[in-house]
C-alpha cells in the first residue's frame, strides 16, 4: 500500500465527521463557483452588448448625439481620418438607413463592408456574409422568424430585389430585427455614396480605448463625437468590480469558516488517534511524515469538497439561471480559484492539528486511552 | 554488547517521581531478557528508554551502537533497530492486516510490491498468511497480537521490545504468543527484551532483571537463569 493510498483511506474512517466537514467547505465552494459564474456571465453580457461586436467604440456626427444608430450622416472621408489616428487598429464605416424592407414600410437597413461585420455585434447563425456591392442581404434572426424568411429567399429592399444569403444572431435586439448589406450597395440604394452614419473603431492591442477616444475628441471634436461606450463600460466595470469584490469577500469567509471546520475535524481525528500516532512514532515515522499524513488527509477532505461544491455550484446556478433567463459563464478561472481556496483551507486547517500530533510525546501517546 | 546503560536517571513531575534512579545495565546481542517488577517500579520507563521513546535526565544509554542521549536520528534508529510489541496490539483498524505490517516499511523506501511480499512473508512466519487481506477487527485477540509481532519485525530490527505482550490475553493464547516470540528470537537471532509483571513469563528468559523503585535490584545473572519452564 502506498503512502498516498494510506492518506486517501484515513479521512473516511469517521464518516459522519468527514461528511460534516465536506458539507461545510462545499457550501463555501458552491457560493464561490455560483457567484463567479454569475459575475463572469454579467461581464460577458455587458461586453457583448456594449462592445458592438469587436469594436471598442463608435463615432457619429456631432448632431447625432449619443444614439448609436442615428440616421444623420457624416462624410465618408472621416473613415480614413479616423483610421490614421494613433492607436486605431481598424475603422469601418456603417451606413444606417430607414427604408422599406419586405412587407415593412420601414425597417433598419445597415450597410457595412463585409469585412467590417466582425466589428458589429453579430454572428452568423446560418448562410454566409453578403458580398461587396451584390444584391445580397443578411437578416437578423428576429426579423427572419417574424417574417418567415430563410436563406435563399428573395426580399424587397427599397423596391429592389435582394437575396437573403445569411441569418445572424445578435445580443442587441435592435440589430437582431434589422437587415445588413454592403455599404456600397446602401450608398447606391440611397443614391448617396459619400455619406456614412457611424464608424466602428477598434484600437490596437494593449492600447486604452478611452485614450484613443479622447485623442479623437480632442482633434476632431468640433465635427464628430465618440459614442462613449467606454465610459459606460467603466461604470459597469465599477459595478462588476463590486460584484467581484463580494465574491472575494465570500471566498475569504469560506476560507475562515471552512478552515475552522477542517481544524475541528482534524483535531478530533488526531485526538481519537492519539495512540495510533504513538505507534507510528514508535515504528520510526518522522515528524515530517506524520505532518504530511495529517495535512494530506485534510487536503483530501477539502479537495473532495471542492469537487462536490463545484458540481453543485454549476448545476444550481444553471438551474436558477434558466428560471430567470440569465446565462452564467463558468470559466477555468472560477474553478482554479475554488480549488486554490480549497487547497489553502486544507493546508491551513491541517497544519495546526498536525503540529499537535507531532508534539505528542510518544510515551504519552502510547499510554493514551 | 547491544545495550549499555550507565547511571541512568529519569524523574517526572519536577523530580517528585523518580522513575529510574541510577540504572546500570548491559545486555548481550541475541540475548532474551525479561524485566520484572511491580507497577510503577520503572520497568516500562526503562523499556521506553531502550526504544528511544523517552530521553533520560542524565546518564548514558547506548543501544545497537547508537548513543541515544546524543543522537539526532532517533526516528531512524527506531525504524531500523527496534521492533515494538505493546500490551494492546494497536493495529490501525481501517487498513488490512497486511497493510498494518507495511506501515513501518514506509521509512525504508521500498516499493509497494516489495512491501507486500515482505509483509506476506512475515505473516507466514506468524502463521497468518491466509488472513492477510482481512481487517484487524475480524481477528481474535491472539491473532491481532501475532500481527503486531509481525509488524515489529517489519524492518528486520536487532532488538524486539515487548511491553506486557500477553497482558491482555488468556493463558493458552499467552503461551502461543510467547512461543512465537521466542521462536522468532531464536531463528532470527534477535535480542528479545520483555517487560512483564508475570513471573511465569519472566522465567522463560535467559535472564530476569528485577526492577524496584527505579533501581535494578537483580541483574538476573544467577538465581533465575536455569529455572525456565517449558512452553
Amino acid at each position: 500500500m502506498s503512502f498516498l493510498k494510506f492518506i486517501l483511506k484515513n479521512p473516511f474512517r469517521r464518516k459522519n465527521s468527514a461528511i460534516l466537514a465536506i458539507v461545510g467547505i462545499a457550501i463555501g465552494i458552491v457560493v464561490i463557483v455560483a457567484l463567479g459564474g454569475i459575475t463572469e456571465g454579467l461581464v460577458d453580457t455587458f461586453e457583448e452588448t456594449i462592445h458592438a461586436g469587436g469594436a471598442d467604440f463608435q463615432i457619429s456626427g456631432k448632431e447625432t448625439g449619443d444614439s448609436a444608430y442615428g440616421t444623420n450622416t457624416i462624410d465618408a472621408s472621416w473613415t480614413d481620418k479616423i483610421a490614421n489616428v494613433s492607436g486605431v487598429d481598424e475603422a469601418y464605416p456603417i451606413y444606417v438607413v430607414l427604408t422599406s424592407v419586405g412587407d415593412d414600410y420601414m425597417n433598419t437597413l445597415i450597410g457595412i463592408d463585409p469585412e467590417g461585420t466582425t466589428l458589429a455585434d453579430i454572428s452568423m447563425k446560418e448562410g454566409r456574409i453578403f458580398e461587396d456591392g451584390a444584391d445580397e442581404v443578411i437578416i437578423g434572426e428576429i426579423y427572419a422568424d417574424d417574417n418567415n424568411y430563410s436563406v435563399g429567399d428573395t426580399i424587397d429592399v427599397n423596391r429592389e430585389e435582394f437575396e437573403v444569403v445569411g441569418i445572424y444572431e445578435s445580443g442587441d435586439s435592435n440589430m437582431a430585427g434589422g437587415v445588413f448589406t454592403s455599404i456600397s450597395r446602401v450608398g447606391k440604394l440611397m443614391d448617396d455614396e459619400d455619406s456614412i452614419s457611424n464608424i466602428y473603431v477598434k484600437v490596437d492591442k494593449g492600447v486604452d480605448a478611452q485614450e484613443v477616444a479622447d485623442r479623437i475628441d480632442a482633434e476632431y471634436g468640433d465635427n464628430i463625437t465618440t459614442i462613449t461606450s467606454v465610459m459606460e463600460m467603466e461604470q459597469m466595470a465599477d459595478m462588476l468590480n463590486m460584484l467581484q469584490a463580494s465574491t472575494w469577500a465570500i471566498s475569504l469567509l469560506a476560507i475562515v469558516v471552512g478552515g475552522l471546520g477542517i481544524i475541528n475535524t482534524m483535531l478530533m481525528s488526531v485526538f481519537e488517534r492519539t495512540r495510533e500516532i504513538g505507534v507510528l512514532k514508535a515504528v520510526g515515522w518522522s515528524n515530517k511524515r506524520i505532518l504530511l499524513m495529517i495535512v494530506g488527509e485534510s487536503l483530501v477532505i477539502t479537495i473532495v469538497s471542492a469537487v462536490i461544491g463545484s458540481i453543485i455550484g454549476v448545476v444550481g446556478c444553471l438551474a436558477l439561471a434558466s428560471q430567470i433567463g440569465f446565462e452564467p459563464l463558468f470559466t477555468a478561472k472560477i474553478f482554479i480559484q475554488a480549488f486554490i481556496i480549497a487547497i489553502v483551507v486544507g493546508i491551513v486547517g491541517g497544519i495546526y492539528p498536525a503540529l499537535k500530533a507531532i508534539r505528542l510525546p510518544p510515551t504519552e501517546a502510547l499510554r493514551y486511552e | 554488547m547491544i545495550v549499555e546503560i550507565k547511571d541512568l536517571y529519569k524523574s517526572y513531575e519536577n523530580g517528585r517521581i523518580k522513575a529510574l534512579n541510577g540504572v546500570n545495565l548491559t545486555i548481550e546481542e541475541g540475548e532474551f531478557v525479561s524485566i520484572i517488577g511491580p507497577s510503577g517500579s520503572g520497568k516500562s520507563t526503562l523499556l521506553n528508554m531502550l526504544g528511544a521513546l523517552d530521553v533520560p535526565d542524565s546518564g548514558s544509554i547506548t543501544v545497537a551502537g547508537e548513543d541515544l542521549t546524543t543522537s539526532k536520528k532517533l526516528n531512524e534508529f527506531r525504524a531500523t533497530s527496534i521492533g515494538f510489541v505493546f500490551q494492546l496490539h494497536n493495529l490501525i483498524p481501517n487498513i488490512s492486516v497486511r497493510e498494518n505490517i507495511e506501515i513501518p516499511m514506509y521509512t525504508q523506501g521500498l516499493s509497494a510490491g516489495e512491501m507486500k511480499s515482505k509483509a506476506l512473508k512475515l505473516l507466514d512466519d506468524v502463521g497468518l498468511k491466509d488472513k492477510a487481506d482481512i481487517m484487524p477487527n475480524k481477528l481474535s485477540g491472539g491473532e491481532r497480537q501475532r500481527v503486531a509481532i509481525a509488524r515489529a519485525l517489519a524492518n528486520d530490527p536487532s532488538i524486539i521490545l515487548a511491553d506486557e505482550p500477553t497482558g491482555s490475553l488468556d493463558s493458552k493464547t499467552s503461551t502461543r504468543i510467547l512461543r512465537q516470540l521466542i521462536d522468532l528470537h531464536e531463528h532470527k537471532n534477535v535480542t528479545l527484551i520483555i517487560v512483564t509483571h508475570d513471573m511465569d513469563v519472566a522465567k522463560l528468559a535467559d535472564r530476569v532483571i528485577e526492577v524496584l523503585d527505579g533501581e535494578i535490584i537483580s541483574a538476573g545473572d544467577d538465581s533465575l537463569i536455569n529455572s525456565k519452564i517449558n512452553v
